[in-house]
């Protein structure tokens, strides 16, 4: 019961808020209703009993992030009347960019359309039965080993992408003195 | 949701006829629905009259102590010693004008007090402020509670940004820099008593440690003694305190990210970030100092353990309190630049060497505290020797 109306709460503050950030002009208010369709994904994840990636979705995406896109929005517009939107932004759209926006929402729609209709049980795969949620338990400990175990190459990569990432953010900030020595 | 309260209650009467007559009403089983409700109360119960006036008694206290300080009175009008004076202050807030100046985000700048709110009261649903009154036994509590708390942030960005003035603007983009770069320094020093006591929920965390010093974690190794200081510091920085108060430096920003702001959405904005001074504190406190746990766990069992343990826990919290208050009126405000190399070059290196250092010495020592290494050596020594 508590589960039904929390998944139900998140769901619609996800699905509302990422329409929001597409139909909202203004930046600001676009990266707000982006913060609301993470916080619904957090949701979600809690709803499936996942409360880890649910704590991680939070400190990754609403405390890094949604920080990053604000100061990346403030360091962006400099005329005043783009400071606060995209109003002065040309239509996006060409036949190639309308081309592939086209394949990749008819795959999406398909891949999406295959497990709703599995979920109704219409078409293709058989039945999915909706998972009863109690049935997970604390993920913390199975995570954790997991990723120390079969999975600790996989981690290891992803540290030296992030070292990677953090040393060229460097080196890009850093001021250039040595060609004026 | 709370895994302990549908149980306990299921031994009350009344519950179990509750849940007979709403569910033959309402014709579904209505026990969780039941004990959300009366979750949901009890806990908005402990916000309205546990943390509000600890918000409250905050801006109070922080007022006394600094007139102490500075060999001055204080309040000491209303009410006896002026301890009402939070009351009148509060009335005086809900009195004044709510202006939105005329450049501003109006959305934004509606928004940005309420998520500093939301995000300060979310943690407090972790806090373990005795082994029963704990509101959710979350496997992931601490972890939770950094994540929730970075609301603030944002928070404080947006407060500086949407009043379209310019002091808010440098003293949200402080907060927000700060906020962030100070996250570092904390959550590895968190991650190094994680480490130790081998899981995230408070219950481990406080359970792992005991009533007297030797037993807390302060005093587990040379690492966490220093782990506690990083922590400390990083967490005057993450609640804009003095030293650490540039975001609302009053010689320059006139006050910083809530420049704009009047009447209840200011006092939203202070009572956020007292509550979060409160919490970084208990947090501290149940880290580092033992949490609840009683000197020799005296009536562990018997309700009145309870009470006890909540004594233990405010007293460690509230000392932590009176230093962040005396720190902030004796310490002078550093500098932007110093504020950065505080917490690059000193900080983050020194929490880094502190988690490998745990590691190390979970490693060599087999977990034992430095106390007990000492003791049983000493042991070994008396009883070998001779």
């Amino acid at each position: 019961m508590f589960l039904t109306v929390l998944f139900f709460l998140s769901a619609t503050l996800t699905i509302a808020s990422g329409i929001m950030v597409v139909v909202v002009r203004n930046l600001m208010h676009s990266c707000m209703a982006l913060l609301g369709c993470f916080i619904g994904v957090a949701g979600l994840y809690v709803t499936l009993g996942a409360n880890f990636i649910a704590a991680v979705q939070f400190m990754v995406y609403v405390g890094g992030v949604i920080i990053l896109m604000l100061f990346a929005i403030m360091l962006t517009g400099n005329k005043p009347e783009e400071k606060v939107g995209s109003f002065l932004l040309p239509a996006m759209g060409n036949r190639r960019t309308l081309t592939w926006g086209l394949i990749t929402a008819l795959v999406f729609f398909l891949s999406v359309g295959k497990i709703l209709l599995g979920m109704f049980g219409i078409g293709l795969g058989k039945k999915t039965a909706p998972t009863d949620p109690s049935l997970f338990e604390s993920t913390v400990d199975e995570i954790g080993t997991l990723l120390l175990t079969d999975h600790v190459l996989a981690f290891e990569m992803s540290s030296v992408l992030l070292l990677g990432a953090l040393i060229g953010a460097a080196i890009i900030a850093r001021p250039e003195t040595s060609k004026e020595k | 949701m709370n895994g302990g309260l549908i149980p306990y209650l299921s031994g009350f009467d009344w519950f179990n006829q509750t849940i007979k007559s709403t569910s033959a009403f309402l014709s579904f089983d209505t026990t969780s629905l039941l004990s959300f409700l009366i979750y949901a109360v009890f806990a908005s119960l402990l916000v309205f009259l546990v943390l509000m006036p600890i918000g409250g008694l905050g801006t109070y206290a922080e007022r006394k102590i600094s007139a102490d300080l500075q060999a001055r009175i204080g309040p000491n009008r209303v009410g006896p010693y002026g301890i009402l004076q939070f009351l009148a202050d509060g009335i005086k807030m809900v009195l004044k004008e709510d202006i939105v100046p005329v450049g501003a985000d109006r959305f934004v700048f509606y928004l940005a007090p309420l998520l500093a709110m939301v995000g300060v009261f979310m943690t407090v649903a972790v806090l373990p402020l005795s082994s029963g009154l704990t509101m959710v036994h979350l496997d992931i509590g601490v972890f939770y509670l950094l994540a929730v708390s970075s609301l603030v942030g944002i928070a404080v960005f947006l407060g500086g940004y949407a009043p379209n003035s310019k002091w808010s603007l440098l003293g949200g983009m402080r907060g927000a820099s700060q906020i962030i770069s100070y996250e570092i320094p904390v959550v590895i020093s968190v991650l190094a008593i994680v480490l130790l006591s081998g899981g995230m929920s408070f219950d481990v965390l406080v359970g792992s440690q005991g009533g007297l010093p030797h037993r807390w974690f302060l005093f587990h190794n040379p690492f966490t003694f220093l782990a506690f200081f990083v922590y400390f510091v990083g967490a005057l920085a993450e609640a804009n305190r003095a030293p650490f108060d540039l975001p609302e430096a009053e010689s320059e920003l006139v006050s910083g990210y809530h420049t704009e702001y009047t009447g209840m959405r200011f006092a939203f904005f202070a009572l956020a970030e007292y509550v979060e001074v409160f919490v970084l504190c208990a947090v501290a406190a149940a880290l580092f100092l033992g949490g609840y746990n009683v000197p020799g766990e005296l009536l562990k069992d018997h309700p009145l353990g309870q009470l006890l343990q909540l004594g233990a826990f405010f007293t460690k919290t509230l000392i932590l309190y009176y230093v962040v208050i005396w720190v902030r009126w004796t310490l002078p405000r550093i500098r932007v630049d110093q504020l950065m190399t505080i917490c690059w070059k000193y900080l983050t290196p020194i929490a880094l060497f502190n988690l490998v250092g745990c590691a190390l010495w979970m490693y060599c020592f087999d977990g034992k505290s430095i106390v007990s290494l000492l003791f049983e050596s000493g042991v070994g020594a008396a009883s070998g020797g001779h």
